[in-house]
This record gives structure tokens, sequence and C-alpha cells, in this order.
């Protein structure tokens, strides 16, 4: 209720600054001469900024698959300022204070969702009270049971370090370091109250019990934490990723160069102690090897080399650069050589972002803590990022997740929304936000901008190497991943590649009220169900339904009906965001979508600017829009030439429907100068765009009458961008034929893209200095035809009996001109498809 | 196209030889030396080298009987399956002075000398690899090449009789290095037994007859058979594995003896070559090559002539064979679980044959 209350009061522009000061309860904005976000205190001492606040539990429960920053109360409050700001007005600072409060009110929320995360396994020790243990340090719970403790990185928690050497054999293997100790003799023990504890067990006759909870691999592992880390990561973690056989080792062929290294020439490594890693103690090998081969051996530099170290395959990959050389090395039961042979890549490129070369990345004084942090959010969010969805094995290393951005192919007049949203970021027009143009300098250009929609790519106005490198950040960072596990109300990261700024909120609250623009125009709500339609191109999720048998279930039961309209109603069940309203009596807490626009009529007739609706306000979009938009078009460039004589009422409306259509004209802005407050914009009318279409028109791209196309992938690998059905397709499916489908077609995939990547080669440098395999660069297409197995089919309700084999083809294809794109299919058997003319189809779906 | 094999002795890092074919230059000793250490080293670290992959190829490191380690470096866009290839040169290894000498190692520079004698089979073996070195070359290493052909039913009786009066037990012609008849107990050796029987007939260079001392690595491999291979016509061998006796002058005359009357017979089924098949069989003619494969018999025939009479296709024989080969290797071999028995587990499959085509669009 106090948010609701705080927004009304927000909503009237009259209200003064002090009012806001006073009624806050943090003195801190009260005398402060400029606004400070709310993510300030986050900023790093290197001037970098990541900043993540998670929503209350309450919301969550409605909607496990909300997407990131779904309904998000803080973008919609502030989104008046948007033009009519700058960040150092007076609003800016009472949207500080409101924001303050009301991050306030959700913090409470966080502490009950911890416990319910927590593993509740225990283990419970006895240990003889004879036992008195030699501790070194004189310590009196190493003295007591012999294991050393450490504290969490929440300064409460204990958790166990290492064991003494004697007490091994009581604890192991049921304890591990890295346990929580939870209680002793049933007491719960902290590091606060451990001194006073202890001196109460002593005393006690019976022998001590030590309760642990277990902290099962992964499961402690919180990806929001990581990110915000800025120290090194807590020993359990390190443990964590050693046990794993996790590692990073950068290395200078040439000590000469680094006199003052004593490390034998490793600059960097992790997991540490150096002794105990694996890639550490066999470096020599790696460097050697990378030496040999092109020098003596006639080949490449070594690209990968699967180890087997204590019954484990480890693919180690080698990254060279210059006489140095970056190693990395990860499990091959979690990432396939396939998968590690592009994480290295990305994983370059990301270093290259963050720091200009590898060189500089690994020599920079005093980065250790940070490399160390990103590293092992690399680690964790390439074993452990898919712990919500075990069922899917190999999650983040699926075919699409490696190889690119993965995109979805938008209708056109969503994908217009989004791209002038982003345009207008981009073109930060500063003569929106102040008057005082002429001493007003920009900090920064924008040279592009990118928006994702849980892990997808809407749009990007990257250059392609940018946003390769971009999306390696994300990806690597688990950033893509997060929105999965938690709802995300705000997240802000700012990292300045190569250099250090500290962050610019104006630039942040730009790009935010980018968001909340598209929030606005209600892109969320619409993305939400046109991600749950499966239209774009239509994938049949329901395979066994193509079987003989197969289609007598179906129409006995006939629930697939939808699927044979050509639009599909999109469901939008979401619960509506709550419109913005100029006065507390119109809000209308029950609207709906489908009436929110009527709605917001009513209410619109008796605001502050209801001379600008006159008259039913579809008028404007379907009957006169384009006449008017013709006609004024001569006079937008110059508007003050608008002759005198025009009438006036006729020109308010003129000048109402020239604001909406080019929001961004400068001369009509001047002349609206004095209401600046004015919340009708454009997204006004984009909203109602947005919102009226509730219809998908559903695309097929296989031939026949039925639709036998089970799932897809276009790569474009110079932009580094794919097309594919959405991630959650196989869960939107539930059917283990399907998921049987698209795990083989995965792995197919991922043949045919290594065989087509000589073609590709080929074509690329007519001269390869590398030898090629004449055979090989011909292949420009290749199909592989598989037969589901009998139990899967038994799975789905289709018996051995009445089953004719279900088969169904992978193809890849290539296309080379103009720039290769590959193509790669998934289709039942019964009719055959022409992969040119899909790809056809494919490349002008709108 | 290049491949690199190296012979050390594991312990003492002795090099035994190093083999290569194609373009690339010989191999230094320091070089040798350094790759040895590689292994030496991160297996002193509890870490074992599976395999490593550089562009267009693969490095690999491979110990066998605990005492010899087999380097392999292949480069060059050519497909072929380096660890099968280093199995196959082991298997050549124990071929020509038996397992026993070969775990012990005692005697290291009797040991090369010995191993001299499979330099032509190693040689062999590597150019087979080139698709350019057209009558040699070879699609799959881990099956036996056959040409199906009528006369192998009456062959089998002559080789049967062979066998008997020179006393031993197997007998198999060969043409142009393709198996094409045995004796009826031929099959109770192991497929790579064959193979290298096989190898040592190619392998023979036009000498009329001559006898090798072999370790059968699963039938003795420590006890030496006396494999006595003979030049029937050109390109036609028929090979047998007997005691010490008869003394090879008395073979000489036995072969006289036995096949002066199938001359004609050895020449007709030697038409079907390079065809591979029987003409009586008839192929589309879209087809440019053909492989077929018998999975549990590890035989496999194949042919990049199938049809008599067409000088005009502009693809050459080479390019087919390395098409077929390539497909193959990069391809089929993954797709059928079939194809990639390990050793020993050859028995109780299928007899259904597996067939892959090369076919023109």
């Amino acid at each position: 209720m106090n948010n609701y209350k705080n927004k009304i009061n927000y909503e009237s522009p009259c209200d003064s600054d002090n009012d806001w000061t006073n009624s806050s309860d943090d003195s801190k904005y009260s005398d402060t001469e400029s606004s400070v976000p709310e993510w300030d205190s986050d900023i790093g001492e290197d001037g970098e900024l990541v900043y993540i606040k998670t929503k209350t539990h309450s919301e969550i429960k409605n909607d496990t698959k909300a997407p990131l920053l779904e309904s998000c109360e803080t973008f919609k409050l502030r989104s008046d300022f948007k033009r009519s700001s700058t960040r150092r007005s007076t609003k800016g600072r009472i949207f500080k204070a409101l924001k303050n409060r009301k991050f306030k009110v959700k913090d409470n929320g966080n502490d009950k969702r911890k416990d319910l995360e927590d593993n509740n396994k225990f283990i419970i020790i006895q240990v003889s009270k004879n036992m008195i243990f030699s501790s070194e340090k004189n310590c009196q719970i190493e003295k007591l049971f012999g294991i050393s403790l450490d504290t969490h990185a929440d300064g409460k928690t204990l958790v166990v370090a290492d064991f003494l050497p004697e007490a091994k054999a009581i604890y192991t293997p049921k304890v591990k370091s890295g346990f929580y100790l939870q209680k002793i003799n049933g007491i719960d023990v902290t590091s606060y109250n451990i001194n006073n504890v202890l001196p109460r067990v002593i005393e006690d006759v019976e022998n001590p019990k030590l309760t642990f909870q277990v902290v099962s691999e992964g499961f402690n592992i919180d990806l929001e934490k990581l990110l915000k880390l800025k120290n090194a990561p807590d020993n359990s973690l390190t443990q964590l990723l050693k046990d794993s056989m996790c590692s990073a080792l950068y290395m200078c062929g040439n000590e000469s160069d680094y006199p003052s290294n004593d490390d034998k020439g490793v600059l960097y490594c992790f997991p540490r102690p150096f002794n105990q890693n694996f890639l550490y103690n066999t470096r020599g090998a790696y460097l050697t090897l990378n030496h040999l081969a092109p020098k003596s051996l006639g080949t490449s530099e070594p690209v990968i080399s699967t180890v087997l170290h204590k019954n484990q395959l480890i693919n180690i990959t080698y990254a060279p650069n210059c006489n140095d050389l970056l190693l990395v090395a990860i499990p091959n039961d979690k990432i396939d050589v396939f998968a590690s042979k592009r994480i290295i890549n990305d994983i370059v490129k990301v270093l290259e972002l963050l720091y200009g070369s590898l060189k500089t990345c690994f020599t920079k004084p005093n980065n250790v803590d940070k490399l160390d942090s990103l590293f092992s959010r690399i680690f964790v969010s390439l074993l452990f990022g898919s712990k919500n969805k075990d069922k899917i094995d190999h999650i983040n290393a699926t075919f699409e997740d490696i190889l690119a951005a993965r995109t979805v192919s938008l209708p056109l007049e969503v994908k217009i929304q989004v791209d002038d949203a982003i345009t207008e970021l981009e073109a930060a027009d500063y003569r929106e936000w102040t008057d005082d143009v002429d001493n007003f300098q920009r900090l920064y250009t924008v040279i592009g901008a990118c928006l994702y929609y849980s892990g997808h790519l809407l749009t990007s106005h990257l250059q392609d190497e940018d946003l390769k490198e971009i999306n390696a950040y994300l990806k690597l960072n688990g950033i893509l991943n997060l929105g999965n596990d938690k709802d995300i109300e705000r997240l802000v990261i700012w990292k300045e590649a190569v250099g250090v700024t500290p962050p610019s909120p104006f630039y942040v609250e730009e790009c935010e009220s980018c968001l909340d623009l598209l929030f606005d125009v209600g892109l969320n709500k619409y993305l939400l169900s046109w991600f749950s339609s499966n239209t774009q191109p239509q994938v049949e999720t329901s395979p066994q339904y193509l079987t003989k048998h197969g289609r007598k279930i179906r129409d006995n039961t006939s629930t697939k009906q939808d699927y044979k309209s050509p639009t599909l109603k999109l469901r939008k069940s979401q619960p509506v965001m709550k419109r913005r309203h100029n006065s507390s009596d119109q809000i209308n807490a029950g609207s709906t979508s489908e009436n929110s626009i009527n709605n917001y009529h009513s209410t619109s007739q008796h605001n502050l600017y209801a001379q600008w609706y006159n008259g039913p306000q579809k008028q404007y979009r379907h009957s006169s829009l384009d006449v008017s938009y013709s006609e004024d078009s001569g006079s937008l460039k110059s508007n003050s030439e608008i002759s005198e004589d025009r009438i006036a009422g006729r020109r308010a409306d003129r000048e109402q429907k020239n604001r909406r259509e080019s929001s961004g004209s400068d001369s009509d802005w001047e002349k609206q100068e004095g209401s600046r407050s004015s919340n009708i914009d454009v997204s006004d009318l984009r909203k109602s765009l947005l919102d009226e279409l509730d219809h998908a028109t559903v695309h097929r791209i296989t031939a026949g009458e039925e639709n036998v196309l089970f799932h897809f992938i276009q790569l474009e690998s110079e932009k580094g961008v794919l097309i594919a059905p959405v991630r959650n397709i196989e869960a939107q499916a539930n059917s283990p034929l399907y998921s049987h489908i698209v795990k083989t077609f995965r792995t197919a995939c991922k043949k045919i893209h290594e065989l087509l990547q000589h073609s590709i080669m080929f074509k690329k440098s007519h001269a390869p200095s590398n030898p090629i395999n004449k055979i090989l660069v011909a292949v420009k297409e290749y199909g592989m035809l598989f037969e589901a197995p009998a139990a899967i089919l038994n799975q789905c309700g289709i018996s051995k009996k009445n089953c004719e084999p279900f088969h169904f083809w992978v193809v890849g294809r290539v296309f080379s001109e103009p720039e290769p794109r590959e193509l790669y299919l998934c289709y039942h058997e019964s009719v055959p498809q022409d992969i040119t003319e899909i790809a056809y189809l494919l490349s002008y779906l709108e | 196209m290049s491949v690199i094999v190296i012979a050390i002795a594991s312990e003492s890092g002795v090099p035994i030889f190093s083999k290569k074919a194609g373009n690339n230059e010989n191999i230094q000793f320091s070089t040798i030396a350094s790759l040895h250490g590689i292994n030496m080293f991160t297996k002193c670290h509890n870490l074992q080298m599976i395999n490593t992959l550089v562009d267009n190829g693969t490095i690999l490191w491979k110990e066998y009987c605990k005492s010899v380690t087999l380097i392999g470096i292949a480069t060059g866009g050519l497909e072929c399956d380096l660890e099968l290839l280093l199995s196959c040169i082991h298997d050549v290894m124990v071929f020509c002075i038996g397992k026993k000498e070969l775990e012990n190692l005692k005697n290291l520079d009797q040991i090369k000398r010995d191993l001299r004698q499979c330099y032509p089979i190693l040689d062999y073996l590597l150019e087979s690899l080139d698709p350019n070195l057209v009558p040699r070359s070879t699609i799959v290493l881990d099956f036996i090449q056959s040409i199906l052909c009528p006369q192998a039913q009456q062959l089998q009786q002559v080789l049967d009789n062979y066998a008997q009066s020179v006393t031993g037990r197997w007998a198999c012609l060969t043409i142009h290095g393709h198996l094409v008849a045995t004796s009826s107990d031929f099959c109770e050796l192991d497929p790579r037994e064959t193979r290298l029987l096989l190898l040592l007939a190619a392998a023979q260079d036009g000498a009329p007859l001559r006898d090798t001392l072999v370790y059968l690595q699963h039938m003795s491999p420590n006890v030496a058979f006396r494999a006595v291979t003979c030049k029937l016509l050109a390109d036609v061998y028929v090979l047998v594995i007997c005691g010490a006796t008869p003394a090879l002058s008395q073979i000489d005359e036995l072969v006289l003896q036995v096949w002066e009357g199938y001359a004609q017979v050895i020449k007709e089924a030697k038409l079907v070559y390079p065809r591979n098949f029987p003409l009586s069989v008839n192929f589309d003619t879209a087809l440019l090559g053909l492989l077929v494969i018998n999975v549990s018999k590890r035989r496999c025939v194949f042919s990049r002539h199938l049809h008599s009479n067409q000088k005009s296709r502009a693809m050459s024989g080479v390019h087919r064979i390395d098409i077929l080969r390539t497909f193959y290797v990069t391809t089929a071999k993954d797709l059928a679980p079939e194809l990639k028995l390990a050793e020993g587990d050859e028995k109780g499959n299928s007899d259904k044959p597996i067939i892959y085509g090369a076919e023109s669009q």
C-alpha cells in the first residue's frame, strides 16, 4: 500500500521537493545538492558498478517463468521524467527519495526467500570428549573438534575450512570442507555466538554433537552475489571449482619481460594455491606443445587438448597471445570439445572487451581479485548455470547458446517499436534534457545498444563484432540466465571497457527510460504471450501426433484445434500493469488489457490535457492517421511558420498529432515547453498499438498439409546471431518424444556445423594457409535420418503394435551468398522438404 | 596431407622409428624428445594426454604394452582415424617381432634391427592413406578389403588343397591386395590378423616366393608362424601359414602342382578388379562409388568403377574414392555404432551389411 501512496503523490507535478525530502526517512537525500541514484553505494572504487535488485518473494510466486524486468514498478513511475527532466532537476531528487523508500520496503522479503532455498540435509557428527586435538594456532575449536572454521561471506555462517590430520577420519567422507556448521549440541551457532557456546560445550558431560548442513554442489552458488562480488570469491567456491577441475592460467613465454614476476612466468592462475592447481603443475606440457607444434611439427598451434586426470576427462583450451599463452580447463562432462573450442574464444573476447588485450588484462596491477571473480563467474555459469533445469543436461552448452546470440523473428510492428525506442536512446538528443543547450556537452556518444528479453536478443544496433563481445560478456557472466532463477527488478552494470570512469547516472537513467518506454508500450506483456505462442514460424511440439496412432488420439481428444487456425489468439493472462494516471481518483485497479484503452480514454477526457483528446482515440489510429500525417509532414519541418489564420481548435489538434508522430521534433518541443510535465507522448500511442496486437499470424515454413517442422536454427555467424524457437520450447512442448528429437537434433547439428565450416572457411580465405580437405570444402548440405526409439514412443502413448517407425530428418545447409548463413532443420519424414525454399520463407518472415 | 608416426621406448625414451607420409619434412630428434618429454611429464602428474586438436589435424600419444609409445601427428585435411592408425601400427610391430619382445624391450638395438623388416608394411600402410596412389589406396583401415567374384567358391577348394599340401591350415588368395578367396578354416583368424597378412602380401613388392616369420596377435602372440607368400600372376598372391616344413624350394614345386590348372580361373577373377563386384550385379548409372561393409566379418568391398564404359565422366577415380573415404571417416563411422566396435567383441552381431554409396547429383 505504501508504494501505492508514493506513486500517487509522485504523480502530482506540483509537489515541491521539500515535501519529499522531509518525509523521507533517509536524511541522506535531504541536503544533497544532486539526487543520488539508489545504486550509488554499489559503485566500486574503480568506478565500476554491478547493481542487482531482486523482486520480492510474493510477486515471484505468481508466475515462475516471468521474464526479466517484468512489471517493474520503478520503471513505470519515473517515465514521466523521461524527456522533461535532467537528472539534477528537483524531480530527480524526488524520484530518488521515492525509490529509496520503496527499496527499503521491499528489502524485507529477501531473507525469507533465502531460507526456502536452503538445502535441508544435515549431518550429525559426535566427537568424543576425550579427544584433544593439537592445534598449532591454539584455537579452541580446533582443539575440541579438530576442524578449522571460516566465516561465510555473509559474515555469520560458519563454514568448515579444513580438518586437522588426526580428525580427518572422524569427519570424512560425510563432512566435506565447505559445509556449514549449523549447531553444536542442538544450539544454533554463528560467528557471533560461537565463543559463548564453546564454554558450555566444555562444561557439558555429554560428547559434543556437531550438526553440519550439507552444501551440495551448485546449490549454494548465488550468481547474483557473484556478480556483485568485488573481492576474491570465498574459499568454498574456490574449492568447488578446484574439485570440478576448472582452471585458468596465463603465462608468459619470455620470463625476462616480467622481471618482477617470481612465479616462473605464471602471471595468473585460478583457482589457487598454485601447487594444488593441476593446470599449473602441468603447464610445461602445454607451453612446450604450443611452441613445438607450429615450429617443429608444421601444424597450427594447438586448439584443444583432452586430458585424463583423476578419472575425469578435461578439455584444456589454448589461447595464444604473442609469446604468451592463456589456458582454460573445463571438465568434459559438462562442456564438450565442441563447446569448449568456442567458449575459449568467447572468454578472449570478454577479456579484450574489458581490458583491451590479454596482456594488459593479466599484467594490470591489482587486478587479480577481479579476474578471480570473473573466472569464477564464467565457470559457475558454465557448470552450474542450469541448476533449475537439471532435466536438460548441457543446457549451457546447447548448440544454439554456444554459437551466437539467440534471436527470434518478431512481427514487423513489434520490431519497429523496439527499434524506434532503441534509436531514440542512441540519438541521445540532449536538447530535450536541458535548456542550456550551449553549455551542455555530451559525456558519451552512444555507439550502439541492444535489447534482450529473457535471454533472447530482440534487437541490436551494435556492430557485429561489438555484439559478439557484448553477448559473450552477458553469457559468460551468467547475466542472460539470471532471470531464470530470480526475478530481477533492476539491474545496472556499468563497466568501462579499457579505462575507468564512474557511472553516469544520466546515462543509466536514459537506458532505463528506454526500457521504461518499451514497457509502457506493453512490449513485456506482448512478448510474454508471444514467446509462448509458437508462431514464427510454428514448430510442431507434439510430434507423436504425426503418427497414425497419434492422429487417432488427437482426433479423439481434439485439443489441437488451435494449430490449424491461421492466426492465434495470444493469451494475455498477465495481470495488466496499472496505467499511469494523472490524479488519484482515476485509478482503476481492475482494468484489464482489453479495456485499458477505453479506460484511458474515459479518464483522459477529464484530465488537464483533455482538449487534445477530442473524439475517440481510435480515430487517430485508423481513420485520420494516414491523411493527417501526409498533411502535416510538410509543416513539420517549419512549425514556426504555421499561419496564424488557422482556427485554434484545428491547430491544437494538429499539434497534438504532430507530437505523437514525431516526438523528437525540436520545434515541436519548444512550443510545448511550458507544459513539460505532459504525459501524453508517443508512448501512449505505441501502447495501444501493441495492445491491439493480440493476434499473431501463424507462419508455417514447411511444405505439406501438416506442420512437420520440429525445430530449426538459422545461424549467421558473421553477425553473431541465430534465429531459433524460443528457449523454453521444450518446456512448452512437454513431450518426451519432442525432447528426444531436439536432443538428437542438437547433437547432429554440432556435427553438421563442424563439417560445413570447411566450406565456409574455404570461401572466406582464397589462399588458405593450412592445407585443406578438398572433399569437405564442397559439402553444402548434410542430412541425416533418425528413428525415434520405441521406448520413447511408448512414453507418448504410442504402443508398439500399431506404430510405424517414427523417422525424422536433421538437415543442415550453408548458403554462402552474400554472407555465410547456415540453416538447420529438423522435420518429420512424411513430407519431403526443399531446404532452399524453407530458407527463403524463413528470411521473409516479418 | 601428412602423417607422422613416431615410436619411442616408453621408459628409456629411445626413439625406435619414425615414419611419415605426405609432403612434410622429416622430424628432428630434438622434436621427438620434446614430444616424448611432454608425455612423460604429464604422466608424472597423474595426467594423461588423450588427444590434442590443431587446425585440421590431431596430435596423439598412445602407449602400448606399457613399453612402447606411439606418437601420431596428422594434418592437412586428410581424414583418417589417427587412433586406429596407431593401433594398426602397433599390430604390425607385434606381427613382426612378437608381443613378448615388444613388452620387454630388452635389447633395444636388436629390436630396432628386427623391426626393420616391418618397414615395408608400415610404409605401405601409410601410403595407402593417400588417395592419389590409386591401386594401393584404401578406404577403411579396420576392415578387410575384398573382391566379390563368382570364382571364389572354386578357388576355396584349391586353397584348401594347397594348404593341406604344405601342412598348413590357413591360406588365402589376394588380387591387388584385396582378399578374393580363403581356405575354409581361414575365418578362424582374427580379422586384424587377416588384415596384416594381406598387408604382408601386398608389401611384397613382386618377390615370387618368400617366407616370413609372423606372430599372430590373438592366435599366438609369442610363438612365430611361417607365412609363405607366392606370386602366381602379376598382382596375384597366394598366402599360406604353415609350420617350419616343407622347405621353400619344396613349396615352390607344390605351388606349381596345385595351381597349374587354375590360371584361367584366376585370370577371370582378376577381371573383376577394379570393379570389385561381379559383372552380374548392375548399378544405377548415377552411382559414382560404392562401399559395402559386412560388420560381423569385418570385411568390406568398395568400388569406383561401377560402370564399364563411362570414360566421359568428368570426375576422376581418385576423387571418387576420396569422397567415399571422407564420407566414411567423417560421417558414417560416427553415425553407425556398429562400426566402432572395440577389439574382441566383433562376434555376435547381425550379418546385415551396411552400404554406403556416393551418388552424383
